[in-house]
């Protein structure tokens, strides 16, 4: 833990009562003083590689379609679901297609020239600016009615230990790439952490005082006031903690299933973990931003629980008229559409606190990529599928653009959420403004 | 700014335009008419101790402390004077008002007051005994980085300087293409566009890998930087998470830092990682050779309280030692109204920083249990591997073995509550770090199996540890303690000769030291840009480095003689230093002595950096000089001034010398007491300036050096410059003396007076018997300390 970390955990921890519910995330006594407006959220979900666009993208445009096989699984949610094809990620410069793809996905932007060589182009760093989610992170943090605990979370699913263009596709501006964190024991740990600790130091504290009381009756007049002082310090300490027991009664934690390790195998039962994790801190307000990154770009997830031997990355480099690899990848896709189901469904069926209707009445999903199609790497046609009511956009329809920046609708989300950005990313790409016909 | 309580003196800060300066008046140390009126009040106190022992004793016990069953409460208030002996006219004794009234209850009041009754006689009164003490910030983090050292597993540091390099010809670190394996001094390399080597080489691809350890000197936030047109990757006391990561090289950016706390007087180990290559996709096989670059790359760091400079040889090991665990946890300051920090009170604050700290260790013990305990504890049959950690993590601790009750309190008792293993363990850490047992070292002698209350080994061994380490007792102290082989002056002195070779032992003097010489007070020295276009921050801190360099110099050589503190003709400078001070330094890189054979330099009297630190940004100032000499090196005490003055440039003829300003400013009677005293003391350093520059005229005038000064004694002697100065000082036996108390309270954290009425004069004996050995003089500070019980009883 890096010293600012670990300064900020230790302050974080601070025990006096009035602040903890705030600093817990928990629905208190803090936010209520505040007339609550409307919480709105925007949650982003990656999956790599591309996809087969033949059985993902709708045939029929407007509010009359027929979803394909990979997005099937979404039926039960189609009058909420946004499906836009035809926009592209016409950011050029640097880095081969996946790494662009990646990295300037939420950006919007270049990347920097850099050291890293990929399959084709020139080699690339960093992207050269922040990315959407950060940036509205950054605007809902500095105003104290949308301000939260974390402001963001970046959770992850089998993401590699490694740090490069292909992995990373949140930037908390340039050069500034941020990690997500796939191991949901240790989301775990970052949510509900100091509540546990909490809870271990309370059922020690009337011991402390034991051994005090016991220690005191060994010492001398003068240095038994001392530990009188000592102890009384200690007492307090258990009277705040017992105030802010009752108050975080309401945050409870979810229970995770024990000991999964973080696997290629373990996949189906992380990606479960990690969803709950998020639909609970999102209940418990400890952020209205997040993203969910399945693997990587040029991800080689091998889903065995379909079985599929294959890695990902290779499969998605196979020609179109290899119909086995095809179906392979639909099934991958469509598992990734489940993923996303199972995220859609948890928020439709938590209620919004202090509000009514659910937490997907307030909460956008999109579904992503970098690629609009594996073999080709294509930039064009980039998926971007819309679930729930976060950002008041019109849904239950298909729409259809054609070779449209992709940072006019990073924008439509600024805007949707409130935040009245002129352009986002490389100005270039904002010269026709807000993506049109949405809301 | 007029305001009489800007007491402390500090020198002035910043560029002012006028600067202030605090003129000192009355009470040197033994002033007489204060002594005249106690000896008559001595009368009637003697009286008021005659009732209270008729009248009051038996209800509010001795010294008011309460008689059990008839009144446990201490008789301490804070009414004033006149209301306490209403009360006592009113009320006491009970039931019989009568007989205390009038003079008689002014002069039991008048007792009471001066005694006991008032939280200011209560504390005059324990300056003198042995206080129940909790451990101090810097003795907490200690002791937890050795707790857990003690099961992580610790290194003694070699000789060694520099970091071990590999090079490889390769763009990871295959170690068949390895080409080098040498030890480089410092990293600060410039290839070029070449290879590091002629033709062992591919120049656009080469990686070398940089590990080993680094030594902290201080305990705070170090920035390490790196400095590279290439990728880089560092690690420091954390070989899972980097401290920096620039292995993607994007963009211009060269230069990259990362901060991590750090614990004074330890070796941290240290990886940095560098390649010329391309990452990725491997496509060196295909395509044309890459255009010639340049490459270079430098291992810099930001210490605490100094400027950013390329980590020098002498902070770098190639072995690579073990992570220290190093706990940044802010805690609130220590007391250090008596001059040193101690553990004498505790606070909310207090409790919570330790709490928490109690906490971080807890989380990180339970995060590497397969590293200190051996097992990670998810199967039962772990359980009693991590009962016998628990065992022993509660008796390091505690700096003794458990008995039966605290085995059964501290360990069993969590085994049986908790919900697994992790859970039993970070129990028990919790409430071992959270016990006074661990928090007050002083109670190793108590507790209540050992109700004794008398001193034994195991208390020895603490008291050791605390006053040589300021940390817990190691395996060799543990293990004297479990034969009971703390006990005769001998075995103490042998044991703290070992323990002064310690790394920690270094660390404690560097600290004492940097206290007595207030270098723990500022951040750092500003100059006018215009008069002393050269002195930045990089130079203020080669200064500090300087200094440092001297002060090990001194103590650790051979004699290490106290008197060389100020003798010395000789100081540390390396280029910049000696550009700047104007003189002839041969090339080389690094710090070297530079010997003054023409008396310009004695000592750390006349050290430039405290010569720079005690002036104004512009100006010397003889008074913060003096104020500086008379309290910290001669040990005399200061009143605060009756009135503070401001020095105004402009209040002066513009001939004048600081000297003849200074003179004119202090002439009144009123300031007179002290400032005889303050006055030679500075104006001895009048030849040198501001910035601690030797200069032979001020103003076209030349220096005068030479006044005379008042003693201790009321003597005067002329003190002939710097020179002068520096020889009586190291010769003044009230010096000798200060000393001593400063040492000793460092050390021991409690009052030399509490050890006995002889122990001060004794040591100040032994110290001159031992040719004024510093560390000899630690050695005896530990046999007189170390055999009476820290429990007082």
């Amino acid at each position: 833990m890096s010293l600012k970390n670990r300064r900020e955990f230790i302050r974080d921890l601070g025990l006096s009562s009035a602040v903890a519910p705030l600093l817990l995330g928990l629905p208190g006594l803090a936010n209520a003083a505040v007339a609550e407006k409307r919480r709105q959220r925007l949650i982003i979900m990656f999956s790599p590689n591309g996809v087969v666009p033949g059985a993902f993208w709708p045939e029929e445009v407007g509010e009359t379609f027929e979803f394909k096989e990979i997005m099937a699984p979404l039926q039960p949610y189609k009058n909420k679901t946004l499906v836009l094809n035809g926009v592209s990620d016409l950011v050029r410069g640097d880095g081969d297609s996946h790494m662009r793809g990646m990295s300037c996905l939420l950006t919007g932007t270049e990347l920097f020239p850099g050291n890293i060589q990929g399959g084709s182009h020139t080699p690339a760093g960093w992207a050269s600016g922040i990315s959407i989610d950060q940036e509205l992170k950054n605007f809902f943090q500095s105003r104290p009615e949308t301000q939260t605990r974390f402001g963001s979370l970046e959770f992850g699913v089998s993401v590699p230990d490694r740090a490069d263009p292909w992995t990373r596709m949140v930037y908390a501006g340039a050069n500034k790439p941020v990690a997500p964190i796939d191991d949901p024991y240790q989301m775990f740990e970052k949510l509900y952490g100091r509540m546990q600790d909490q809870k271990m130091l309370s059922s020690i504290l009337d011991r402390v005082r034991e051994d005090l009381r016991k220690v005191r009756e060994v010492v001398g007049r003068e240095d038994k006031q001392l530990l009188e002082e000592h102890e009384t310090f200690v007492r307090q300490m258990e009277q705040e903690l017992k105030a802010d027991k009752r108050r975080a009664a309401a945050g409870a934690s979810p229970a995770l299933e024990a000991g999964v390790k973080n696997t290629n195998d373990n996949m189906p039962r992380t990606s479960k973990m990690q969803i709950d994790l998020l639909v609970n801190s999102m209940a418990n307000d400890m952020a209205r931003l997040a993203t969910l990154q399945y693997t990587n770009s040029v991800g080689q997830a091998r889903m065995g629980w379909l079985d599929i031997a294959d890695g990902h990355h290779s499969l998605s480099h196979k020609p179109d008229s290899e119909t086995e690899s095809q179906e392979k990848l639909i099934k991958i896709n469509k598992w990734f559409c489940e993923q996303l189901l199972y995220l859609v469904e948890k928020l439709d069926k938590t209620p919004e606190p202090n509000g009514t209707g659910s937490l997907l009445d307030n909460t956008t999903v999109v579904w992503t990529n970098e690629l609009g199609k594996g073999n080709s790497h294509t930039l064009h046609d980039i998926p971007f599928v819309l679930v729930g009511n976060g950002l008041d956009f019109k849904m239950g329809r298909s729409l259809r653009y054609r070779h449209t920046e992709h940072n006019r609708l990073l924008l439509a989300f600024a805007h949707g959420m409130g935040h009245h950005l002129e352009t986002f990313g490389n100005p270039n790409f904002c010269r026709d403004g807000v993506l049109n016909d949405l809301t | 700014m007029h305001h009489p309580t800007c007491l402390k003196i500090g020198p002035p800060r910043g560029r002012r335009r006028s600067t202030f300066l605090f003129v000192y008046a009355v009470a040197v140390f033994g002033f007489s008419a204060h002594m005249f009126s106690e000896t008559a009040l001595a009368a009637g106190a003697e009286m008021g101790e005659k009732i209270y022992q008729k009248h009051c004793v038996s209800c509010h016990g001795a010294e008011g402390w309460g008689v059990a069953d008839v009144n446990d409460k201490p008789l301490h208030g804070d009414k004033p004077f006149e209301e306490l002996v209403q009360v006592i006219e009113e009320t006491m004794p009970e039931e019989h008002p009568e007989l205390c009234v009038g003079k008689d209850a002014k002069k039991v009041a008048r007792y009471l007051y001066d005694n006991f009754y008032t939280a200011a006689a209560r504390s005059k009164q324990q300056a003198s005994r042995i206080q129940l003490s909790r451990l101090t910030v810097r003795q907490y983090r200690n002791a937890i980085a050795d707790l857990l050292a003690s099961f992580g597993g610790s290194a003694a540091l070699k000789e060694k300087r520099g970091l071990r390099g590999q090079y490889f010809d390769s763009r990871g670190f295959q170690p068949k293409q390895r080409r080098i394996d040498r030890v480089d001094p410092e990293v600060r390399f410039d290839f070029g566009e070449a290879a590091p080597a002629a033709e062992q080489f591919d120049a656009s691809r080469f990686s070398i890998r940089w590990e080993g350890s680094v030594l902290a000197e201080e305990t705070g936030e170090y920035e390490f930087i790196v400095r590279t047109e290439h990728a880089a990757r560092l690690w420091v006391n954390d070989e899972k998470k980097m401290l920096i990561d620039a292995w993607v090289k994007s963009g211009d950016d060269n230069e990259y830092r990362g901060s991590v706390f750090l614990l004074g007087g330890r070796a941290y180990p240290l990886r940095l990682e560098f390649t010329k290559a391309k990452q990725g996709v491997d496509d060196s096989k295909k395509g044309q050779k890459p255009k010639p670059v340049r490459a270079s790359i430098a291992l810099a760091w930001k210490p605490p309280r100094k400027s950013d400079e390329v980590i020098p040889q002498r902070n770098l090991l190639p072995q690579r030692t073990p992570r220290v665990f190093a706990l940044a946890a802010p805690f609130p300051a220590d007391d250090g109204s008596s001059g040193y920090e101690r553990g004498t009170s505790v606070s909310k604050r207090w409790d919570e920083a330790a709490t928490y700290g109690a906490i971080e260790v807890a989380n990180y013990v339970v995060d590497h249990l397969q590293e200190l305990a051996g097992c990670r504890g998810e199967t039962t049959a772990d359980e009693p591997r991590l009962r016998e950690f628990c065992r022993r993590f509660a008796a390091r601790a505690f700096g003794r073995p458990l008995e039966e009750p605290q085995q059964r309190f501290f360990v069993q008792q969590s085994f049986a509550m908790a919900a697994d293993l992790p859970s039993a363990v970070k129990t028990t850490v919790l409430l071992v770090l959270k016990s006074p047992r661990f928090l007050y070292p002083g109670l190793a002698s108590a507790g209540e199996e050992n109700a004794n209350g008398g001193v034994d080994s195991y208390a020895a061994a603490s008291r050791l540890s605390f006053g040589l380490w300021d940390s817990l007792p190691d395996d060799t102290l543990l293990d004297a303690a479990e034969h009971d082989a703390l006990k005769t002056p001998k075995q103490i002195a042998r044991q703290a000769e070992r323990m002064l070779k310690d790394p920690r032992a270094k660390s404690k003097i560097r600290y004492f030291l940097q206290h007595w010489l207030q270098l723990d007070e500022k951040e750092k020295i500003a100059k006018d840009a215009s008069l002393f276009p050269n002195f930045d921050d990089a130079l203020a801190s080669d200064l500090r480095t300087s200094l440092d360099l001297f002060l090990d110099d001194v103590v650790w050589s051979d004699a290490s003689d106290y008197r060389n503190l100020f003798l010395a003709d000789y100081l540390y400078m390396n280029e910049r230093l000696a550009a700047f001070y104007g003189v002839d330094l041969p090339a080389g890189a690094g710090f070297r002595k530079v010997s003054f054979q023409d008396g310009q330099r004695a000592g750390i009297v006349t050290h430039p950096y405290l010569l720079a630190t005690f002036a104004y940004h512009n100006l010397s100032s003889p008074i913060h000089r003096g104020v500086f000499i008379t309290r910290r090196l001669l040990g005399r005490t200061l009143s605060p001034p009756p009135q503070a003055t401001e020095f105004k440039e402009g209040d002066f003829e513009p001939h004048m010398t600081t000297r003849e300003k200074i003179a004119l400013l202090t002439q009144p009677v009123a300031c007179n007491t002290c400032h005889s005293v303050i006055n030679p003391l500075g104006f001895s350093l009048e030849h040198y300036d501001a910035v601690g520059r030797y200069r032979e005229k001020e103003q076209s005038k030349v220096i005068n050096a030479v006044s005379p000064y008042t003693t201790a004694g009321g003597g005067i002697v002329e003190l002939q410059g710097a020179e002068g100065l520096a020889r009586f000082i190291a010769n003044s036996e009230q010096a000798h003396g200060a000393s001593v108390d400063q040492l000793f309270h460092q050390a021991v954290k409690q009052p030399i007076n509490a050890f006995g009425p002889d122990v001060r004069q004794n040591l100040i004996h032994g110290f001159k018997a031992s040719d004024y050995n510093i560390r000899r003089l630690l050695v005896e500070i530990m046999k007189a300390s170390v055999p009476f019980a820290s429990v007082p009883h």
